[in-house]
């Protein structure tokens, strides 16, 4: 029983980072209808500016993250402005696109920092709490709280204000918004930017827990794009719980099938998809390709 | 990104085809092309990860050759010919090692240095067999010496020798028996966890935990508080640099104090860092350079490192080098020979190295033995036994 619940406990914490990477997932599909590749380098790039604001900059932890996801957002934007041109004429040639950005970040990745990577102290020295046997780590207590404020604010942009109501308009019609006056172009931009602020939120903050290196955002993307799936891709809560359940599922396959985990989280993904296609929340499908 | 990665064994695919094409022309194992001849520079190929979770083995190397190709060319190269070094980057795959064993053999390369990685190296080693390359590799894994290739030989001893000798260290100068294990199920943890479980089986030890993982995972708890609730003494570590790092962190924050044993990764600086030096005090390691003031020789090699690269030098960097002094030894001794001649030339070098005293055998292996060191205040140091 302990064993269960301290593995259910450390697949929360990274669950929470998988729940973010497929928030940003998420967010830009519902917007646009596209899945955006280069996510996975998105996060990775975040890392590395987050560990640099902390480490090289010596700015406190919350400092160099609000930096590293303002400075990631503006790479977002350019993502955006690059392949808007592209969007009404051929919408694989956008797709592709996002790819070979994926490649340019991770060339740049290595031009800038180097191939070799680095480790990023815990920011949060405090010993670890004790309860029934059990021992959480408060540093993964913050990651899950700064987790679910993050997606309450997102969540209440996208209901409580203008512009994001007239995103979800783009996301349920782009002709029809457009028919009403809404800038199609300025909607997906800030869906981007939106989406790499929250990558390098999940970035920034899986520094500390694991190793910032080029190869980070890979493992992070394929994770947290199964997560967005498994919730219904394009579906906010779906996001969260997706992520969550991708990490509990992955730690318990890790405890039971040791050397085989990751074939029995995918097999069971699979499963999963086979008879729900939509993944739990995906009712309402986005159909814009 | 699942679709980035699937787009790369197509191109692979196609350069090995050109690859293939371009070799079909010339008999396997004949000499080849101009570059090879008694003129011009004398090609010398380093294959290791630049890029990849991996790459900071394949930085370390790339310093550590470099380092010796440097001092040989400034005193006038071989027979008044310079040596040349093609750095290649296997990214640390093996799918893109073969290809650039074919790459290799078709740029008139007459020798090859690494990989770091024993997977990498078992999968180009049927390559540079056909095509008689002799290759001195960092791996380690016993897999290396089953291949049975006699253009194979390795800069330094097998996980058998490190393991054998942590063995003897743990249950028999220690005395402990309550020994837990985690091990990745890639080449290298799984050879150690071969080697080890061996090594114990051999004194009657039984371990009270064998945890198997990926090689991918983040996260530990489960096989971690499996372990925890065996209370082992010791825990035996058998993964790569950064997840034997993520692995300590983690059982620390889980409660775990017993100290962890190993060998060469949980000797690097890279394994420190991810852990955070509190949490490695106490780590045995088994390796064949524990640190730079061992001798002369590596007081000297270490200031030249320091000098060249203003960073300390580090085991992984030392057995390159030693590989290095090796293979152009070699080729001095043999009048620049190739292919079996320069083989057995290798395995004809005797060659007091960083690592100890170098004498190959039929298998390729020229050196058997590692020493004990504990971590102290952030420093490996010899341990008392």
């Amino acid at each position: 029983m302990q064993v269960f619940l301290q593995t259910v406990i450390g697949g929360v914490s990274l669950g929470a980072i998988y729940a973010l990477v497929a928030l940003g997932f998420s967010l830009v599909y519902r917007t646009m209808g596209l899945v955006n590749f280069a996510h996975g380098n998105v996060v990775t790039v975040g890392a590395y500016l987050a560990s640099t604001f902390y480490l090289s900059t010596k700015l406190p932890f919350a400092l160099a993250m609000v930096a590293a996801i303002v400075v990631t957002g503006v790479i977002g934007l350019v993502i955006e402005r690059v392949l808007r041109p592209l969007e009404n004429k051929d919408f694989d040639l956008m797709l592709i696109g996002t790819i070979g950005f994926g490649i340019v970040l991770d060339a740049l990745i290595i031009m800038i920092w180097g191939a070799t990577g680095r480790a990023v102290p815990s920011p949060v020295p405090a010993a670890p709490l004790q309860l029934l046997g059990l021992r959480i780590r408060t540093y993964d207590l913050v990651v899950l709280a700064i987790a679910a404020v993050a997606t309450v604010l997102l969540v209440l942009f996208l209901q409580r204000t203008k512009r994001g109501a007239a995103m979800q308009a783009v996301a349920m019609d782009h002709e029809a918004a457009t028919a009403v006056g809404i800038h199609v172009g300025r909607s997906n931009a800030i869906a981007f930017m939106i989406g790499a602020g929250l990558a390098a939120l999940a970035g920034g903050l899986v520094g500390p827990l694991l190793y910032v290196s080029p190869a980070l955002g890979g493992t992070l993307g394929i994770k947290g794009f199964a997560a967005a799936i498994l919730g219904g891709f394009g579906n906010i809560p779906g996001a969260i719980l997706g992520g969550i359940a991708i990490g509990i599922l992955d730690a318990y396959t890790a405890g039971h099938f040791q050397g085989y985990s990751e074939l029995v989280t995918f097999l069971v993904f699979t499963v999963v998809i086979m008879i729900r296609p939509t993944g739990i929340f995906g009712e309402r499908t986005v159909n814009r390709a | 990104m699942s679709r980035l990665r699937a787009a790369a064994p197509i191109s692979v695919l196609a350069a090995a085809l050109v690859a293939v094409l371009a070799t079909g022309c010339s008999a396997p194992g004949k000499d080849k092309g101009s570059s090879g001849d008694d003129t011009g520079p004398i090609k010398i190929a380093l294959a290791d990860a630049q890029s990849g979770q991996l790459s900071s083995l394949g930085a370390w190397e790339l310093k550590g050759v470099k380092l010796a190709v440097q001092e040989w060319n400034s005193k006038g190269g071989i027979n008044g010919r310079q040596i040349e070094l093609g750095v290649f980057d296997t990214q640390a795959d093996p799918t893109i090692g073969t290809t650039l064993a074919r790459k290799i053999a078709s740029e008139g390369y007459i020798a090859m240095l690494g990989t770091a990685e024993s997977a990498v190296t078992v999968a180009m080693a049927p390559i540079l067999k056909q095509e008689a390359i002799p290759n001195i590799t960092s791996g380690q894994s016993p897999g290396l010496v089953a291949v049975g290739s006699e253009f194979l030989f390795l800069n330094g001893p097998t996980s058998t020798t490190y393991d054998e000798t942590l063995a003897k260290y743990i249950v028999d100068s220690q005395g402990l028996k309550s020994i837990a294990m985690i091990t990745n199920n890639g080449s290298y943890g799984k050879g150690e966890h071969d080697a080890f479980l061996k090594a114990l089986g051999t004194r009657g030890v039984t371990p009270v935990a064998d945890q198997v993982v990926t090689t991918d995972q983040k996260d530990f708890s489960a096989a971690l508080t499996t372990i925890r609730q065996k209370n082992p003494k010791v825990i035996f570590l058998g993964a790569e640099e950064v997840e034997s790092g993520l692995i300590v962190k983690q059982a620390r924050d889980l409660g775990i104090t017993a100290p962890f044993a190993g060998a060469a990764p949980q000797g690097t600086p890279v394994f420190l860092n991810t852990a955070g030096a509190k949490n490695v005090e106490g780590t045995i390691v088994s390796s064949p350079y524990l640190s730079n003031d061992v001798s002369d020789a590596s007081k000297t090699f270490a200031a030249a490192y320091k000098t060249a690269y203003n960073e300390d030098a580090e085991l992984h960097g030392a057995k390159a080098y030693d590989g290095a002094q090796i293979m152009l030894t070699a080729l001095k001794n043999s009048n620049v020979a190739k292919g079996k001649d320069l083989a057995a030339a290798i395995r004809a070098t005797k060659y007091k190295g960083l690592l100890g005293d170098f004498a190959y055998d039929q298998t390729g292996v020229g050196i058997f033995a590692t020493s004990i060191g504990t971590i102290k205040g952030g420093k490996l140091t010899a341990a008392q036994s």
